[in-house]
């Protein structure tokens, strides 16, 4: 199990900050740069994101009639295509714990027509407020490093999935090769807050992103997480060279 | 950089661009509401799946399922032969052509396309303004024509030349009578074959 469940303190970035006080300060994050979010997220990751999510839709084997929880979903890029995907007899639940998030996310989806079959809820990933076994698919994209307690938040969709479901995690990882980590690092700690203050007037959030990603579990050891709270047939898939990864797990 | 998720997204972007130009392509979408739809083309390593709602997406997995499947195999060389409905049964029996499932979709699909309807003096208007977009239209049109005219006209002279004159090429009834007269000699050929079989059986007795 993660080290950090049995103490009472936390990261928060490079950080070390009471579990208690985290949800509320990646919520202040959050709020900082929701309303430029999608912005910020084709700048920073020059429109690599939409590529690295189309892999995730791809390997979701999500189909009509689906119930799908879209975990920290932000502003909403991969319900939207669940939506169509799952169709009027489908349903996509959009998740998030940040109210400004998902009012992005909303607004987003309705201004797109995407309307009828997604819901929105905010909740926290280590409690979901599901019944057990409801859903066919979760995914949680760019979302779990964020959570304070990840084997907590794991444990609880793994409750909420059917028996036969998946859940996929897309989330930053661990380079595969020391070059690409070098260059990655100056990428993060140097261009990513100074491109935050110039567009969100915001450093320090991004700064927390970089440092974010540096304190998230590498591939293997989420997996072994994964596997810890009953996933099976656990899977990961290197993308950019391991800048982002999918990891792919099942219920049965 | 997954490559095949690139493709399909700028296969979806390219697809969904076009239709949003015919205003009328959301009535001939909507017959495939719901409706998936498989491609496996010959040169690409990846089978393309389309999904239909009020718009298309594509997707690059070979594991999901598709409600109303159709999978098809074939070689980009023949699109153009399949353009022509009658072309198909043809296609399927020199197996340069696979179909399975709901043949109903892939007519649906084709219709979507083939159909489409585009005003692009109008679309050409909002950014030039009537004159400029009716003219220049005007001119593409006429140029397309004259282009298509001498084409043709290049054609039929190369045709002329092959046949008649360098006598490269058979005429296309010279060609017809001797096929015909290689299926006259396959059956001769074959009733022979038959006659002798039965000669010999009866020697043998």
């Amino acid at each position: 199990m993660n080290q950090q469940s049995d103490s009472n303190q936390t990261h928060f970035g490079y950080k070390t900050v009471d579990k208690d006080n985290k949800a509320s300060m990646v919520a202040g994050v959050f709020h900082s740069v929701a309303a430029k979010y999608d912005l910020m997220n084709d700048l920073l990751s020059m429109g690599i994101h939409r590529i690295w999510k189309r892999f995730t839709i791809d390997c979701s084997g999500v189909r009509a009639g689906h119930r799908v929880l879209d975990l920290a979903g932000g502003t909403g890029d991969l319900a939207a295509k669940f939506s169509r995907l799952v169709g009027e007899k489908g349903q996509v639940v959009l998740a998030d714990i940040n109210d400004s998030m998902l009012k992005v996310g909303r607004d987003k989806l309705r201004d797109k027509g995407i309307v009828g079959n997604v819901d929105y809820v905010q909740a926290n990933a280590e409690c979901l407020p599901f019944p057990d076994n409801h859903f066919d698919l979760i995914t949680i994209a760019f979302g779990l490093r964020n959570v304070t307690d990840k084997d907590k938040a794991l444990a609880s969709m793994f409750r909420v999935l059917k028996p036969g479901g998946r859940l996929l995690v897309l989330e930053f990882s661990k380079p595969e090769i020391e070059a690409l980590s070098k260059a990655y690092d100056l990428y993060s700690f140097h261009v990513l807050p100074k491109v935050g203050q110039l567009v969100v007037g915001d450093a320090e959030s991004y700064k927390y992103l970089a440092e974010s990603i540096r304190m998230h579990p590498d591939q293997d050891t989420l997996k072994g997480m994964m596997e810890e709270v009953g996933f099976e047939q656990v899977t990961y898939h290197n993308l950019t060279g391991g800048i982002v990864a999918l990891h792919r797990g099942f219920k049965f | 950089m997954p490559m095949p998720q690139l493709l399909a997204g700028a296969l979806e972007l390219a697809l969904n661009k076009v239709l949003a130009l015919d205003p009328r392509s959301q009535l001939r979408l909507a017959a495939l509401d719901g409706k998936r739809m498989r491609i496996k083309l010959q040169e690409l390593p990846w089978p393309l799946t389309f999904a239909f709602s009020s718009r298309i997406d594509v997707l690059m997995d070979e594991e999901q399922q598709v409600d109303c499947e159709m999978a098809l195999s074939l070689s980009l060389s023949h699109i153009n032969e399949m353009q022509d409905p009658a072309n198909i049964s043809a296609l399927i029996q020199d197996k340069k052509l696979s179909l399975n499932g709901d043949m109903h979709t892939a007519q649906s699909f084709s219709a979507l396309m083939k159909e489409l309807d585009i005003d692009w003096e109008e679309h050409l208007s909002r950014y030039t303004g009537d004159v400029f977009a009716h003219e220049s239209v005007r001119l593409l049109k006429n140029l397309h024509q004259r282009a298509k005219g001498h084409f043709q006209q290049l054609g039929q002279i190369i045709k002329d030349g092959a046949l008649q004159e360098k006598q490269l090429a058979a005429h296309p009834l010279a060609v017809e009578d001797f096929s015909q007269a290689v299926n006259q000699l396959r059956a001769d050929t074959a009733r022979f074959e038959a006659r002798l079989n039965q000669l010999e059986q009866k020697a043998k007795r």
